[in-house]
């Protein structure tokens, strides 16, 4: 199964300048698990993925929720930056496999 | 004759009413456009505070360095006025920060030349209170020799020539500054760069409201309706109760859910349990939710932990240069499936005719819109049509603008391996498709600063309008 087929929103956002922040909401919270568990969503795994050296992933089962935090590749507004607001960096997640 | 001023009214009549604090945020983005209807319904709540924050760190570094604001003045006097005739009609007190997108001097300054001449206009008058958020260098240069200077992320540490070298730099308020502008006694409080936070918290922290759940409640109502199912701009209420609050949208038509908030922690925070402040920590890893009814939603649990080894954060912004683009389209398959290829050519050719100054060279950025320039992934099939800017930073206008003239005309008619559409590789939307864009920053101070006291960094000063 796919992120996108089993969360409700898979969004992105800075969290200050130099950290991107992606959120996953699910409905189901046995979605919220089964992600939650998946060997993709180790944080070795998601830095790989987005190609930084490390990623943290955080449960937060108030709202059946994942959170990933990873440092920016450039800080925000530098010259050479593509997403000042770092909110379309939620797309190499959206076919990950759970 | 005096007048008794909007907080000293507030203050007078929850002292003799005591009961739950009722606080509206008008906005998270004033300058954008209020929407009117719910802000209208929401002065009819007998309040005791309208807030309204004006920036954020998160439209990048360029409005911080060339004090400039991101909001039109147009929009930006029509919500200020919006909130200014409205709160002084009720007489409740009107709480902004973060004026002018970035909150240095500047940007506080045309803010408030915005309000004197609304007042002008509408006949107003009142007392304002200004906070001031502009850190002194010296200051900063101390701090970061004592070593109290602490990056942020992947920052460097602060070095005299780069704190020296920014345009500007602020350091965010707190609400030990708002507590301190609201001593004063005015109508309206407008301040620098200010954590958004203490636009919401300074009057139940003057009241004796705990802590904890104030600032959790700031935290939520800061983005106005955000927190609501499907978020929503509309004016906010937070009625804090003690120990716990609830939340209303003044929109009828949206809804504070237990998950709608609870989701809601996350948004822009690196972590959804902590949050710092200058004058501590609040936790909130006990946090409840629970449902009023169908549309409000109470809260409490959050935990604040005060320490008096403050910090702040601060901000800066330095010239790196300046920018301009060259904009255009491509629908040809073959430069689309080359474009990287051609591009190394083209720049080539670019810096042959506009050599790069050896001491202080242009920088250029090839981007192919379709080819997975934005979401930091390579495309599995090839788009049919691309996008295409071309940005330099250079030491000027003039030579950001010469290269950028160059690679426009260089790469229409490049010549590659395979080309069959001779005559020109781009489609220009509009002519001229170089466009100048000012001068271009970057973040050269994003650091928490410990500091023995906060006020000096935040002066306040009063003033009565009209």
């Amino acid at each position: 199964m796919r992120l996108r087929d089993a969360a409700r929103v898979i969004r992105s956002k800075n969290a200050g300048p130099t950290q991107v922040t992606i959120d996953l909401m699910f409905d189901d919270p046995k979605l919220y698990a089964r992600a939650l568990a998946a060997a993709s969503m180790k944080p070795a795994v998601i830095a790989q993925r987005y190609g930084v050296a490390q990623a943290e992933v955080i449960p937060y089962p108030a709202a059946n929720a994942i959170k990933i935090v990873l440092p920016r590749r450039v800080i925000a507004g530098t010259p050479g930056d593509t997403d000042v607001y770092g909110a379309q960096q939620h797309r190499p997640m959206i076919d990950v496999e759970i | 004759m005096s007048r008794q001023t909007s907080f000293a009214r507030i203050i007078e009549k929850w002292q003799k009413e005591r009961g739950p604090l009722r606080i509206m945020s008008a906005s998270g983005q004033l300058g954008y456009g209020i929407i009117e209807k719910a802000f209208r319904a929401g002065l009819e709540r007998d309040l005791h505070l309208i807030g309204a924050d004006m920036g954020s760190v998160d439209p990048g570094p360029y409005y911080l360095g060339s004090g400039k604001l991101a909001t039109a003045r147009r929009s930006t006097k029509r919500d200020l006025k919006m909130v200014l005739t409205g709160a002084l009609s009720m007489k409740v007190p009107l709480v902004i920060g973060t004026a002018g997108t970035a909150g240095g001097d500047v940007h506080l300054e045309q803010t408030l030349d915005i309000i004197r001449e609304i007042a002008r206009e509408e006949g107003l008058s009142f007392r304002l209170a200004t906070i001031r958020s502009e850190m002194p260098r010296d200051l900063v240069k101390r701090q970061a020799k004592a070593g109290r200077i602490t990056p942020i992320g992947p920052m460097a540490d602060l070095t005299d020539s780069e704190i020296d070298g920014a345009a500007c730099i602020v350091g965010q308020a707190g609400t030990e500054a708002f507590v301190r502008a609201i001593d004063t006694l005015p109508d309206v409080i407008v301040a620098g760069r200010a954590c958004d936070t203490g636009i919401y918290t300074c009057l139940p922290e003057k009241l004796g409201f705990p802590m904890g759940p104030a600032l959790q409640m700031a935290k939520i109502i800061e983005c106005a309706s955000l927190a609501c199912e499907g978020g929503g701009r509309d004016a906010m209420l937070g009625t804090l109760e003690g120990e716990s609050f609830v939340l209303e949208s003044m929109n009828p038509a949206r809804k504070a859910t237990p998950m709608s908030v609870a989701a809601h922690g996350l948004y822009e925070q690196a972590d959804p349990l902590s949050v710092a402040e200058p004058e501590g920590v609040l936790y909130l890893e006990d946090s409840k939710f629970e449902a009023v009814d169908e549309r409000r939603c109470r809260v409490a649990g959050g935990r604040w932990v005060p320490t008096t080894a403050y910090s702040v954060k601060i901000e800066g912004a330095t010239r790196v240069g300046a920018r301009a683009i060259m904009v255009a389209g491509s629908a040809d398959p073959v430069f689309i499936e080359k474009a990287d290829e051609i591009a190394g050519l083209v720049e080539a050719q670019i810096r042959e005719l506009v050599p790069p100054k050896p001491e202080n060279p242009y920088t250029l950025y090839f981007r192919f819109y379709g080819l997975g320039v934005v979401g930091g992934q390579p495309v599995s099939t090839l788009p049919e049509e691309v996008g295409v800017i071309v940005e330099c930073i250079g030491e000027d206008e003039e030579e950001a603008r010469a290269v950028a003239a160059t690679a426009k005309q260089y790469l229409l008619h490049a010549p590659f391996p395979g080309r069959i559409s001779t005559a020109g590789n781009l489609g220009f939307p509009f002519t001229p498709p170089e466009l100048t864009a000012g001068d271009a920053y970057r973040f050269s101070v994003y650091h928490i600063m410990q500091v023995d006291d906060l006020a000096p960094l935040f002066p306040v000063a009063v003033e009565e309008v009209g």
